[in-house]
């Protein structure tokens, strides 16, 4: 269980280091990579820290907000754009993990690590994030929804990076919630939602819902959210919805949760999380 | 691969050659002699391991020894007041009974020390949500929850 552990500054010399260096992993705050190594489901040669590459960190609030890979959940809580426009990624740093945890873990790592049940990756996706990789032939951006390749394996190229989180800025009446459900504090999500409805004269106009720990990857509910479009938020929509989900899903059986119960659980969550966004005020967030 | 880690151990400095694959709890413990700090679950879970670093509590069983390098670390070797007296924290769960075996104690209290750093007054639920991370399989939480309270007042009774 022996590797060698380098510190890069910039990108440019992490790149060069993984792109030198056979069998090197990269890792940010490592509170996942950390726990595969030291269960030896992990072997690196060697860790790339990005914790000093100056280029991951920082948040930036530009056309796009743009999140480096790097920032961790605890500097992420406390952005105040982020509580502003995307209030459903908030709600799922509450209880991810545990303040010291938070401290340390990053948001790209949260994504990279590519866990069905990842706790920002819902919310993320009904935001329409979109990442940043970049390798040393250059950048290149890709919806968060193509980035999930199956349970723990990404779009990233050996080698590659991801370098920052891009969220499309917020317009109209637009609302959005984060809900999950788990057996304890600290255990991973056995089912998570998040659902984003854009209202027009009580109509919803545009919708995304995702869900977490229900299929191979965090799940953009692509059939189910359809339902939404040119409906109102009522009682018969919300029911529709919320049984259509359990078809747009694989849930599978382990230790927290029976495939049966995670399917059921998925149409209580989503149907809770529509009727908290019709009980949103008109305008603004919930 | 070996390589010099310099930083502040409660308030010293210090600098040792270490295998660079080494946690911080590794190094403390078996390099440094602090003994303070516990290995529980050596998975993040149950915060045995908590130190401050630059003031933020950390698992040290996942935070790798060269991230330190630079730092100013705290242990609860290095709660201690000038005179030598037991910090407001440590009274607190002396006198609360927020401690039974102690493995889990000296996290706990870390814990408890950043969120009295960032929280001076918190309440019961702000307590229990962040103590989320320090398990206890002895007392349950009740009376560490009253500890955390009663270092609160205590401190707060303190001239500034």
């Amino acid at each position: 269980m022996s590797y060698d552990y380098h510190r890069p500054r910039s990108l440019a010399e992490a790149l060069d280091i993984a792109a030198a260096t056979p069998g090197a992993r990269f890792v940010a705050g490592g509170t996942d990579l950390m726990v595969q190594i030291h269960k030896r489901a992990a072997a690196p040669a060697a860790l790339i820290s990005l914790r000093h590459v100056a280029e991951l960190g920082g948040i930036d609030n530009g056309a796009r907000l743009r999140i480096g890979s790097s920032v961790t959940l605890t500097e992420l809580q406390a952005e105040p754009a982020v509580a502003a426009g995307y209030p459903a990624l908030i709600d799922s740093m509450r209880p991810f993990g545990s303040r010291q945890i938070r401290n340390m873990a990053t948001l790209g790592g949260n994504l990279c690590n590519a866990s069905p049940g990842a706790d920002a990756a819902p919310p993320l996706l009904v935001y329409d994030a979109v990442v940043e990789l970049r390798d040393r032939a250059g950048a290149r951006e890709m919806a968060l929804e193509e980035f999930f390749v199956g349970p723990g394996e990404t779009a990233l190229a050996p080698g590659e990076v991801m370098t920052a989180i891009l969220l499309p800025p917020r317009a109209g009446d637009v609302r959005s919630v984060y809900l999950r459900k788990a057996r304890v504090k600290m255990d991973v999500a056995t089912v998570s939602v998040a659902a984003l409805v854009e209202m027009e004269e009580g109509s919803c106009v545009r919708a995304r819902l995702a869900a977490g720990a229900v299929a191979p990857v965090p799940k953009r509910l692509r059939d189910t959210e359809g339902l939404l479009v040119g409906s109102p938020l009522d009682d018969a929509t919300i029911a529709r919805v919320s049984t259509a989900a359990a078809d747009e899903i694989s849930p599978i059986t382990d230790v927290r949760s029976t495939a049966d119960y995670r399917r059921h659980l998925t149409g209580v969550l989503l149907r809770r999380a529509l009727e908290r966004l019709r009980a949103a005020p008109g305008e603004g967030v919930l | 691969m070996r390589e010099e880690v310099a930083f502040r151990l409660n308030g010293h400095d210090v600098a040792v050659e270490v295998d660079v694959h080494r946690t911080l709890l590794d190094v403390l413990r078996d390099v440094l002699g602090e003994m303070g700090t516990k290995e529980g679950c050596g998975e993040g879970e149950c915060g045995a391991c908590t130190v401050l670093v630059d003031d933020a509590a950390v698992v040290s069983c996942l935070y790798p020894v060269c991230e330190a390098d630079g730092t100013s670390v705290t242990t609860v070797e290095g709660l201690f007041e000038p005179g030598g007296e037991l910090s407001p924290v440590q009274t607190a769960y002396l006198e609360f009974g927020g401690t039974q075996c102690g493995f889990c104690t000296p996290g706990m209290i870390m814990a408890s020390v950043a969120l009295l750093a960032e929280n001076p007054d918190p309440s019961e639920e702000e307590i229990r949500y962040a103590l989320t991370g320090n398990l206890c399989r002895c007392t349950g939480y009740v009376q560490i929850v009253e500890s955390v309270r009663a270092a609160a007042e205590l401190m707060m009774e303190r001239p500034a």
